[in-house]
């Protein structure tokens, strides 16, 4: 009873709430929302408790079992424990901005960096004009690539007191086909959102609870 | 013969090693950085939609400023936060900062401090960081309600109900605007808790991919303007007239996107001529054992 | 005092609609009609990476995404999940979970550890294998990216949320030569995502994938309730349409509130 329908009962209670505050602007609706939201925060907070707890079991287990990669494990918890550490002794000044700007911020931004390698060779292994269709895109896409940078505002000529260019024509692009298409899967994204809550509110769907949804649910 | 040897040359583009496109990669991008090549930067409509509402703020108005976003997209959005705290403070508009990332605190603090340095602000009363709150679908819900009540702490540990800034400003009523700097989607998100549940007026920067998002909220006016990628920020610059990193970075990304394209063409010549000499020509890059 | 907030009609309506549309579905399902959902080419792969991961003995690669618990996509992930690792428990194969959130975890291990239980198999288990990384976004593709590297495992899975750190991932994966299946409905990374993997379930199919995997009735009822509701919402469009032809204006609620109010 506490480890399946209480859960549960919870979910079904709490959504229905939430979703029926939305609509109803009584003083005493809003007290419990905002009560709710409360408790939402706090929970939230002590879920990235949660991450830090598990992130160090994890590898001083590595460590103690003197398993493969144990060194790099040895890294990451002294890592760990050391910017928990700084920030003790103080967050605007000391080490701990320090290692902020020094060792997060450049490595962030390095991994993202990455990611113009990665998309030059995929866009040259990827972009083949194998059928019309795959022509189209690649066309599209290098319309749209030089117009999102000055040069394709230069690609083009006025007439009719309007610039012409790969600029404008790739703003066309993304302003017309390409929205329809991503307006197309917002609304189909949404909707799949929509249906996964009721189905959560109604105790249909159990993923959250490690179970699999619909289980038992009156197979016919 | 000849032609089939110019067709296995051909096909052979088809296999460049990852790694020259790696290393070309990096020369074409730091070569405008020590060669500087100014571009002329055209404002686009979701730019000016965005420039429009700054301007409409008058001194004393209070905006909510999110810094959505970490040190990874920091090369492509702090040029646009920058710019536009700026402005933000030029105009004597009261900026209640706040951050949903963790790391979003270390990007906003020297933004706010080097933006009031030069205008000469004064922290509590001109504007606020309240830093970051774990909870990003309770905070964006629980602004509406009561900000005190969402940060009853600043970023730095000091009490929200004394700060003279939000003595008069406590949900998004208050404020006139709000401006979501953000590299994912909580700007959709900011679209549809604060604009659509409060009915707050947002405007946005984002990274270019994040941008192409954006276009649906823009065209229903839940978003009233918007800051696309590093251009984004190179076209805002271009409009309140100063010229930063965002207009210094169009020479790198130009440079960068020639290649890409040029990769592309070069993979699609040796694409053909394989398979008009029917070795089928699926081609890849090499340098891994990846699947064709 | 207000009970009702006569400016949200227009969510109030189109909300009751489509909730009258899950629960007629579902009592249509559980009375044993037949509700056709097309087949998802991408899933076919499931078996196929399943068992290329088998015959070369190496693990499976899954990742949830980079969501937290409550939003639909890791939902649906978690669902895929207990079916490729109850799948991957039959053959003994090794399935390991890297994870971005902490509460997404407790959930991953106890969907692991059932599918292990379910299949037979407790003693494969390991809690090891379905493991906190960290929360940082490119922390943790660079974790995944090196785990891809070192352990080359056969099969790879990105299902569920991600944001940028899906090319760094999906490329690493590809170089490695992993079979790789993506369903994600975070559509800036689609992209990356088709060009880099062998299959990729798009948007809502991603959600329908753990419908049709399971064929529960009262899930494929609610799938079939989105599609009517699909279909409705092209229909007024359509209307739309056509009424603006007339000068008839179809838009009439939709300024009575700030959620639709727009301009």
């Amino acid at each position: 009873m506490l480890e399946r329908t209480l859960p549960i009962l919870l979910a079904t209670v709490a959504g229905l709430f939430m979703a029926a505050q939305f609509f109803i602007p009584h003083p005493a609706m809003l007290r419990i929302y905002n009560l709710a939201l409360d408790w939402k925060q706090i929970v939230f907070g002590c879920t990235l408790m949660l991450g830090v707890v598990s992130l160090i079991r994890f590898h001083w287990r590595k460590v103690a079992r003197r398993a493969p990669g144990a060194f790099y494990s040895g890294v990451a918890l002294v890592s760990c424990l050391a910017t928990i550490g700084t920030a003790f002794f103080g967050i605007e000044t000391g080490l701990y901005p320090w290692l902020y700007d020094r060792v997060q911020a450049p490595m962030q931004a390095t991994l993202f960096a990455l990611l113009a390698y990665f998309v030059a060779s995929a866009s040259y292994r990827a972009f083949r004009a194998r059928s019309v269709h795959a022509t189209l895109l690649l066309a599209a896409g290098a319309v749209v690539m030089l117009g999102r940078v000055p040069i394709g505002d230069l690609i083009g000529f006025d007439a009719g007191g309007e610039r012409w260019s790969l600029g404008s024509l790739a703003s066309w692009i993304l302003d017309v086909p390409s929205l329809a298409a991503k307006r197309g899967i917002l609304i189909g994204v949404g909707l799949g959102m929509i249906s996964t809550s009721i189905r959560i509110i109604l105790g249909i769907e159990r993923a959250y609870l490690g179970q699999s949804s619909g289980e038992g649910q009156g197979r016919s | 013969m000849a032609g089939e040897k110019q067709g296995t040359l051909l096909s052979r583009l088809t296999t460049v090693d990852r790694r020259v496109i790696y290393l070309l990669m990096t020369l074409v991008v730091a070569w405008p950085m020590f060669k500087l090549v100014t571009l002329p930067v055209l404002i686009s409509k979701e730019v000016a939609g965005f420039d429009r509402e700054i301007e409409a703020l008058t001194a004393g108005d209070h905006v909510i400023f999110a810094f959505d976003y970490e040190p990874d997209v920091m090369a492509e959005l702090d040029p646009m936060s920058r710019a536009v705290m700026d402005r933000l403070f030029e105009k004597d508009v009261e900026v209640v900062a706040l951050t949903l990332y963790p790391g979003g605190a270390g990007i906003a603090q020297p933004v706010l401090e080097s933006a009031a340095r030069e205008h000469n602000k004064v922290y509590g009363e001109d504007y606020v960081f309240l830093g970051y709150n774990p909870d990003w679908s309770g905070t964006m819900l629980r602004l509406g309600e009561s900000i005190k009540a969402t940060y009853p702490a600043d970023q730095f540990g000091r009490d929200t109900r004394t700060m003279p800034i939000l003595a008069d400003c406590d949900s998004y009523k208050d404020v006139k605007l709000l401006v979501s700097i953000c590299g994912s989607q909580l700007t959709e998100y900011w679209a549809a808790l604060a604009g659509g549940r409060y009915g707050q007026k947002i405007v946005s920067g984002n990274t270019a991919v994040q941008a192409v998002f954006i276009y649906p909220f823009y065209q229903s006016g839940q978003i009233k303007g918007f800051l696309g990628g590093l251009k984004g920020a190179a076209e805002y610059e271009t409009a309140i007239e100063r010229p930063a990193f965002g207009v210094r970075g169009m020479g790198s990304q130009t440079m960068g996107h020639l290649l890409i394209l040029l990769f592309v063409v070069i993979g699609n010549l040796g694409y053909l001529a394989a398979r008009r000499a029917g070795t089928g020509g699926s081609g890849g890059v090499t340098g891994g054992g990846g699947r064709a | 005092m207000q009970w009702f907030d006569p400016a949200k009609t227009n969510i109030l309506i189109p909300t009751l609609v489509f909730v009258g549309l899950v629960v007629g579905y579902i009592i249509t399902a559980r009375r044993g009609i037949n509700l056709f959902v097309r087949h998802i080419p991408g899933l076919d792969a499931i078996d196929e990476a399943i068992g290329r991961a088998t015959e070369m003995g190496k693990p499976i690669l899954y990742s949830p995404g980079l969501d937290e618990m409550d939003q639909a996509a890791t939902v649906a992930s978690m669902n895929i999940l207990g079916r490729i690792a109850t799948k991957a428990a039959g053959y003994e194969t090794r399935i390991t979970v890297p994870n971005r959130d902490p509460i997404v975890l407790s959930v991953a291990q106890e969907v692991v550890r059932s599918a292990y239980q379910q299949a037979g198999r407790p003693d494969l288990y390991r809690d090891d294998d379905v493991f906190y990384v960290t929360y940082s976004q490119f922390g943790y593709a660079a974790a995944v990216a090196g785990y891809m590297v070192r352990e080359r495992p056969a099969a790879n899975f990105f299902i569920g949320h991600f944001y940028a750190e899906s090319l760094i991932m999906a490329e690493t994966g590809q170089t490695t030569g992993a079979i790789q299946i993506a369903g994600t409905d975070s559509d800036p990374q689609l992209p990356f995502f088709i060009t880099s993997c062998d299959y990729t379930l798009i948007g809502e199919e991603l959600y329908a994938a753990s419908v049709y995997l399971g064929r529960e009735p009262m899930l494929l009822g609610s799938l079939k309730a989105q599609d009517m509701a699909k279909l409705l919402i092209i229909l007024y469009v359509l209307g739309g349409i056509v009424g603006a032809f007339f000068g008839v204006n179809l838009d009439f609620w939709s300024g009575t509130s700030g959620a639709g109010a727009g301009g």
